[in-house]
């Protein structure tokens, strides 16, 4: 069964495009990457899931129906977590959370007990008043606030900003412990290595239009690592230019960069063969990944 | 219910502050109406020799002046000034604090229906106001009870004490639909006080030339008190024009409420 599921969803600001005939489908008990530049979409997608905005055209629905006329009851079974959380000043995190919990049918006693749970787990004090709290244990609420009534389906808008690793760590593993007991998940990222460490599937998506949707699996075997190759003489160009699985490959005085798809093991032996003053090898920014996919969908 | 009860609880002091300087503001002044008419021809000379038109302009009539309800209707031009502020202020901070404090997200990301948002917000604010008006007219009735020498007509007093929260009614309405249609409101005060004083100045003016006309788009001069106190009764038409304003600046604002887009915080 389809948890999400959209059909040629659009919204247009004004005259401005938001996304642009959005097709999803988001199956039970998978967590499904949303990944994409700032500014792509991902938050209009979500807000429009959620009923904070309006589609212009097409349509959607979560747990097979539709947003708008059962947005209410949909959200029953939804947890939101925004990218920025804000809440009413002036009150404790135990009332605003009881406060957040008072929307849903659920046993209120039930709900404290979970929020108990996971404030522990987070190592949030709920006695302390939200203004005091710091920007990543204001995050720790919005963790809380969407997870206490144990939802069915989880939607995160880049969620981890603010979390220390440690932190984002037990996110994860929380995370991951929903998704155990059949939660679908929904994880707006722009950042891959996030995605590709807890996302089954993943969808690109960039201005407002899906660009490719995809296994992890085969997302990561096709992983791409940017090298930057510093020589302290003349450059082998030659040797350079026949790696396999080398493109977008730059020359510059004694520098030479590259993205790498693959194997990593060949390149770094013949790597071991240079005389270098330095050597960098990262995660290629998201752009240079889209390069890719928009040269891949040309060819 | 639970959006009703918490925004009775934000609104809990600041309306408690409204409610102790009207309340002070009414005592104050009513416990000066025993030296005004201890030498009434005096004062009435005195009043007689202000020009005709500022005594127009704070509806000061002079032959009901020296009565409890002449005084009081006095007194009640300022508390009505105050008291649409609290109403505006009240209408355009319940609905725009949720975007200017950012918490919109939170709420319309609950099952609940935004209709259902709207409406406990309304009757929060509507709350508010009964409050405001029950103990503002209990203490005016005690108040100008202790000081009347002649008893206290109830028909005519409560009558001046309603418009009071007809007036509030107007502007917490207009409140309302005005933080409907400005955006990015960062300080209600900033809608209020302009709207508010506007509509004051334009009734005084009004006044001043002897412009009946104004009478139909100033909410202050809906209810003529010295008409009030002459015939015990409001001029109905007006009552009509309040009642359809409200009515038309509710349904409008649900309207605009329940098809806005909630764009992310930025």
């Amino acid at each position: 069964m389809n948890i999400i599921e959209t059909k040629k969803l659009t919204k247009y600001y004004g005259k401005s495009l938001g996304i642009s005939e959005i097709d999803l489908e988001i199956k039970e008990g998978e967590i499904f990457g949303f990944i994409g530049p700032n500014g792509a979409g991902k938050s209009t997608t979500i807000r429009t899931l959620l009923g904070l905005v309006y589609p212009t055209s097409g349509s959607a629905t979560i747990f097979g129906k539709d947003i708008i006329e059962f947005g209410p009851e949909i959200k029953e079974d939804i947890g939101y977590l925004p990218s920025e959380v804000f809440y009413y000043d002036g009150m404790r995190v135990i009332d605003l959370l009881k406060y957040s919990g008072s929307f849903y049918k659920k046993d209120q006693a039930v709900i404290l007990k979970k929020i108990k749970e996971l404030a522990e787990y987070l190592d949030l004090d709920l006695k302390k008043k939200i203004d005091d709290l710091s920007y990543g244990n204001k995050k720790k609420v919005g963790i809380i606030q969407g997870l206490l009534h144990e939802p069915k389906l989880i939607i995160l808008d880049e969620p981890t900003g603010g979390l220390d690793p440690l932190m984002q760590q037990r996110f994860f593993d929380l995370l991951r412990e929903e998704n155990k007991k059949g939660v679908t998940i929904l994880f707006s990222s722009h950042i891959l290595s996030e995605v590709q460490k807890l996302c089954d599937r993943v969808a690109i998506i960039k201005d407002g239009k899906i660009v490719k949707i995809d296994n992890i699996k085969d997302l990561a075997k096709d992983t791409h690592k940017r090298f930057k190759l510093e020589f302290k003489g003349e450059i082998d160009r030659k040797q350079v230019t026949e790696l396999i699985g080398v493109s977008d490959l730059a020359f510059d005085d004694n520098n030479a960069s590259f993205l790498l798809k693959g194997n990593i093991n060949e390149a770094i032996k013949l790597i071991a063969g240079f005389e270098l003053t330095n050597l960098l090898v990262e995660e290629p920014d998201l752009e240079e990944i889209f390069m890719h996919y928009y040269v891949a969908d040309k060819k | 219910m639970n959006i009703f009860l918490r925004e009775i609880k934000a609104y809990r002091s600041s309306t408690l502050i409204w409610i102790l300087s009207l309340c002070t503001l009414v005592t104050v002044f009513l416990f000066m109406y025993p030296a005004f008419t201890r030498d009434v021809d005096a004062t009435r000379a005195i009043m007689a020799n202000l020009p005709a038109a500022m005594r127009d302009a704070l509806d000061i009539s002079l032959a009901n002046f020296f009565t409890i309800y002449g005084f009081f209707a006095y007194i009640f031009t300022f508390a009505t000034l105050a008291g649409a502020v609290q109403a505006m202020n009240l209408g355009v901070g319940i609905m725009s604090k949720e975007d200017s404090g950012k918490t919109v997200d939170f709420l319309l990301t609950k099952p609940i229906s935004r209709f259902k948002v709207f409406t406990s917000k309304l009757f929060a604010s509507f709350g508010l106001i009964l409050i405001t008006n029950t103990v503002f007219s209990l203490t005016s009735y005690i108040v100008a009870g202790i000081v009347s020498t002649d008893g206290l007509d109830i028909q005519i007093f409560s009558l001046i004490l309603a418009s009071f929260f007809l007036i509030q009614l107007f502007f917490l309405a207009l409140g309302i639909l005005f933080s409907m249609l400005i955006k990015k409101i960062k300080s209600p005060v900033a809608v209020t006080l302009p709207t508010v004083f506007g509509f004051f100045i334009i009734g005084m003016l009004g006044s001043i030339v002897g412009n009946d006309n104004v009478r139909y788009i100033c909410p202050f001069k809906f209810y003529d008190l010295n008409y009030v106190i002459d015939k015990g009764l409001y001029e109905i038409n007006y009552l009509y024009i309040e009642l359809v304003v409200v009515f038309i600046a509710v349904i409008a604002s649900y309207l605009i409420y329940s098809r806005k887009d909630i764009r992310a915080a930025s």
